[in-house]
């Protein structure tokens, strides 16, 4: 009999659950198990994806999927409808595509810089170095803030009379409107968002590279190859699984973009940081006409972007998984 | 081709410090294997040699320069790891080229060194494929053939044989026998198995906490073996000991048991306290006198026996015998020596009384 608290806690619930078992039966007792978390899954996931096709498919303003006339593909004839396609002022949805451009050049931007950014910290903190552990530690940290505080701590540092242009002024400069300017908001958007979420990547691209064995290395020593070629012909290649894992991850998270970017300009100014999460939140529940059809076709637009990126996921880790088991 | 030399060798972890002043020389086309259990300095060792690890103490000299500063691609070596270090996302022609580019060298001469180390190694079929696609034993055998690709000076090998299954393990052995008589190259290699040691080595040098315990040629090792560690090291089954008392008149005393002949080379004292060293297949039985005992087990080979007896002091003892025997569990038996005995005095495990070998 093993005692302590773990022990009284878990004789405590046995009985429920053997009364349960007698009364259902031991292959009735795993839809038990699960039956919590599919009820959350339910109500908070599975329901609101099935009622969102409705509402895509249903137009005027009532919010009672019961109410709503059946429109059709009219909601996303409406998005996709420009008299010329490359001119944004000529789509009658201008705020959607203006979304839709800004994320695209935001996904480029944050990516690339995301992926090489993470790629150079994991390699400096896979380095034998004093405070090895602290640093890395530090890396990870952003990443457990809640995405409001990202944004209010960026937004002390960048405001009119931030810590940043306090700087700049102390250095004999003059304010530069951070967040007020379109150009350097989409450059603050990028590097907050980077800032945030780089620490995940850094720990992903770490442990690819913990997991290419010494030996090569010294084998590579043995062989007389300079750094440059090590780093090229061996350490890249064998870190491409996890490359790609991390490149399509940052990806599909960075088109979701949204609350950091949200609370730290919203959206501003004029549209210049608006990206397309933000273009559905406001279209269904911002402005003072709640345009849900509209929304959820948008939605679904970006949903199905996103499941291409997410099917190209999967593709990249069983990938890294055959070439794991290869090694 | 090279040589060389070790000169009072000395490394440390932190506090701990793992080789105690090793001196050492290879000749030129020496086959020297360094034996010892796990964990004595092997790899360590072998590491300095290699350049991939720095001594605190002592030169290394190859061809009679110091290397000490030099690193590793440029002393002309070339190593097997254990874990053969094959780059896994490169082909086994990749693999064997890849050390060759890094020197500029002409393709054609890669082309060439590929094509006889292949050859040489029996791997021609493999050069497409990837490491991962290769059995043990093929990996092996291209790990082996990037170094000899290398053309290097001393060949290393820490333990390449240790992942191989048994029956594998016995064909690669005499292939690298085999292979250090072609190529005539001064090779040292690193093994933890004295059946390796005894099968391979021109010269054996075995290691224990960071020390030399001795060097020397298998049989000599076998033969006059200098303190009871390496005695119980080198052979296999192991070395017998019994805790032992001399007697004049080259007899020893085993606890109340009847005295037993030792063919030592010099006379013994009275009561000198010792302990007996004696191999399995130069123990035998008799009628009389001798050391009383039980058999415990008995392991028939069909060309040889091994017989486990339990002496009436507790003490067990493996006897080796040729053929077959008819003895079984529960036999009451006398044990004699029937060949060498060694003496080693209780204190230093140091031969106390040089043995006396049977020619
Ligand atoms: N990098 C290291 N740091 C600390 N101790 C080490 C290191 N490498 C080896 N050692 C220690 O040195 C001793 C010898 O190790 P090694 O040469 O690998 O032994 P062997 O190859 O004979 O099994 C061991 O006690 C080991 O723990
Ligand atoms: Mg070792």
């Amino acid at each position: 009999m093993s005692r302590g608290p773990a022990a009284l806690v878990s004789r405590a619930i046995d009985w429920p659950f053997e009364a349960l078992q007698r009364a259902l039966g031991a292959a009735r007792m795993p839809y038990v198990f699960v039956a919590p978390n599919l009820l959350v899954f339910g109500i908070f996931v599975a329901a609101p994806m099935i009622l969102n096709v409705w509402y895509a498919v249903t137009g005027g303003t009532q919010l009672m999927p019961g109410d709503r006339p059946f429109v059709g593909a009219a909601n996303f004839a409406e998005l996709l409808d420009c008299t010329n396609h490359f001119v944004v002022a000529t789509c009658k949805q201008d705020r959607f595509w203006r979304a839709v451009g800004n994320t695209a050049w935001f996904v480029v931007f944050q990516v690339v810089g995301l992926v090489l950014i993470s790629l150079v910290t994991a390699l400096i903190l896979n380095r034998r170095m004093p405070w090895r552990g602290f640093f890395r530690a530090v890396f990870f940290y952003p990443v457990l803030l809640s995405p409001v505080v990202v944004a209010l701590i960026w937004k002390w540092i960048l405001q009119p009379d931030g810590v940043l242009n306090a700087v700049v002024v102390a250095n004999g400069g003059t304010r530069i409107p951070f967040l007020l300017d379109p150009s350097w908001a989409f450059i603050w958007t990028i590097v907050v968002s980077i800032w945030a979420h780089m620490g995940f990547y850094t720990l992903i691209l770490l442990a690819g590279l913990q997991a290419i064995p010494s030996d090569l290395y010294e084998a590579a020593e043995m062989d007389g190859t300079a750094h440059v070629r090590v780093f090229w012909r061996i350490t890249m290649p064998l870190l491409m699984p996890n490359m790609m894992v991390v490149l399509v991850l940052a990806l599909i998270r960075a088109v979701q973009s949204f609350d950091e970017i949200f609370v730290l300009t919203g959206g501003g100014p004029g549209t210049a940081t608006q990206y397309i999460v933000q273009f559905i939140y406001e279209t269904a529940f911002a402005n003072q006409t709640h345009i849900l059809g509209l929304a959820a076709a948008a939605s679904m637009l970006v949903g199905g972007v996103l499941l291409v990126l997410t099917l190209l996921q999967l593709a990249a880790s069983a990938q890294a998984k055959r070439s794991e088991a290869k090694r | 081709m090279a040589n060389l030399s070790l000169r009072g060798i000395v490394r440390e972890f932190g506090p701990l410090r793992v080789i105690h002043g090793i001196d050492l020389d290879v000749a030129q086309g020496e086959f020297v294997v360094f034996v010892g259990p796990s964990g004595c300095g092997k790899s360590t060792l072998l590491r300095m040699i290699a350049g991939l690890d720095r001594p605190d103490g002592g030169d290394v000299l190859i061809d009679g320069v110091r290397v000490n500063e030099r690193r590793a691609a440029e002393r002309g070596l070339a190593m097997v790891f254990q874990s053969y270090a094959l780059y896994p996302h490169m082909t086994v022609r990749q693999n064997l080229a890849f050390g060759l580019e890094n020197q500029r060298m002409a393709q054609a001469e890669i082309d060439r060194r590929i094509g006889d180390a292949a050859r040489m190694l029996q791997i021609e079929h493999l050069l497409q494929r990837k490491p991962g696609q290769l059995s043990g034993g093929q990996r092996q055998r291209v790990a082996i053939g990037r170094t000899v690709t290398r053309e290097p000076g001393i060949f290393l090998f820490d333990e390449p044989l240790s992942n191989l299954d048994a029956e594998l393990r016995v064909q690669m052995r005499v292939e690298l026998s085999a292979l250090h008589k072609r190529l005539k190259a001064t090779m040292i290699y690193v093994t933890h198995d004295q059946t390796e040691a005894m099968t391979m080595a021109d010269r054996i040098v075995v290691l224990r906490g960071g020390r030399v315990e001795q060097a020397g040629s298998p049989l000599e090792l076998y033969n006059r073996p200098a303190n009871k560690f390496v005695a119980g090291f080198i052979g296999s089954p192991r070395m017998n000991f019994l805790d032992a008392v001399t007697r004049e008149g080259r007899n020893v005393v085993v606890d109340d048991m009847p005295p037993l002949a030792v063919p030592a080379a010099a006379e013994t004292s009275d009561g000198e306290p010792v302990t007996l060293g004696v191999r399995p297949e130069h123990l035998g039985f008799v009628e009389t006198a001798g050391l009383p005992g039980t058999v415990d087990i008995v392991e028939q080979m069909g060309g040889e026996s091994y017989v486990y007896v339990t002496l009436a002091n507790g003490a067990r003892l493996t006897v080796r015998r040729p053929g077959q025997t008819a003895l079984s569990t529960g036999d009451a038996v006398r044990i004699c020596i029937e060949g060498a005995a060694h003496l080693f005095s209780r204190a230093e495990g140091e031969p106390a009384i040089a043995p006396r070998v049977r020619a």
